[in-house]
């Protein structure tokens, strides 16, 4: 289990399970994935915006269980040591820098998300799932804000 | 209650794929943003494909889903300036971080504490955003766009 686990499948193997997953959604639920949802349900509940949780907060509380779970049967993070490129450039104690580039980037996620109407998951599979337009132009210039923005780091960072 | 119970059983199924793929690695999203390595981009489209064919064929058979007796049906949007320009503030932030909403949530509960200022961000931008949206000019401005503005999904 451990080995298997280790090892990432074939990205069909997770691309049909995404894709089961959007389909699942509907034939359940009829509703459409969606990932940002789930903490603007945390969010909306805790100000008062909202009475009550809607089901996005159980799935993104599904998403944790998932993880929390594949750890376990893995017998260890599936994250990697330190964070990425932000540890290597700042230092792996350096916590008002690290923690604080993403915390902004963390912002960012959050307000663009809410405003384009969705995620990764939101936009790049809920939406272009059932062909919607919007979803396709999030999609589009998320992907190519995001390579671009990443060969920017590259270069300075 | 059986709804959120399949919300949170998919959802499962979701964190599992998501660790197991390790889009919970910032890493491996920084070598699909520098074009090194495919994996996102075909795992996407493979998605996206079982999601279009199921949905469509839902449709075509008129199903109505399971738990809710709704049938099958979902609206799409017509492309507006925030698609574009609220894409592109959060393909900025998910450059910078390496990480998307549910990644994120995956990445905290595998126990990887540098996330947790991530998760507290998101929030944070969300709580941002509802206040920006609550303005009493911007509703006014959206009121007059039949508060197009203000769907979200």
């Amino acid at each position: 289990m451990k080995d298997l686990l280790s090892q990432r499948p074939a990205w069909y193997v997770i691309g049909l399970a995404i894709g089961l997953v959007t389909v699942g959604l509907f034939a359940l639920i009829n509703e459409r994935v969606g990932v940002v949802g789930g903490y603007s349900s945390l969010v909306e509940r805790a100000t008062g915006r909202s009475s009550s949780f809607g089901w996005k907060l159980w799935f993104l509380l599904g998403v944790m269980g998932g993880a929390l779970a594949f750890r376990l049967l893995a017998g260890g993070s599936s994250v990697g040591d330190g964070y990425g490129w932000l540890t290597r450039s700042f230092g792996s104690h350096a916590y008002a820098a690290v923690g604080g580039t993403l915390f902004a980037a963390g912002m960012l996620v959050g307000f663009g998300a809410k405003y384009a109407g969705g995620c990764t998951s939101g936009n790049g599979i809920g939406g272009t799932s059932v062909a919607s337009p919007a979803s396709f132009v999030a999609t589009g210039t998320f992907m190519a804000t995001a390579i671009a923005v990443s060969f920017v780091i590259r270069a300075v960072a | 209650m059986r709804a959120r119970l399949a919300a949170l059983g998919l959802g499962a199924v979701f964190g599992v794929a998501m660790s197991w793929g390790q889009f919970v690695d910032p890493d491996r999203i920084r070598d699909m943003l520098l074009l090194r390595d495919p994996y996102l981009y075909l795992m996407m489209g493979t998605a996206v494909a079982v999601g279009l064919l199921g949905t469509r064929l839902m449709r075509r058979l008129h199903a109505r889903a399971l738990l809710t007796g709704d049938p099958v049906r979902w609206e799409t949007t017509r492309p507006a300036r925030r698609h574009v320009v609220g894409a592109a503030i959060f393909g900025m932030g998910w450059a910078v971080a390496d990480t998307c909403p549910a990644p994120i949530a995956a990445q905290l509960a595998q126990g990887a504490l540098w996330s947790v200022f991530t998760f507290a961000g998101v929030l944070v931008g969300i709580v941002g955003y509802l206040r920006w949206q609550e303005e009493p000019s911007r509703s006014r401005a959206a009121s007059r766009l039949g508060r197009a503005r203000l769907e979200t999904d």
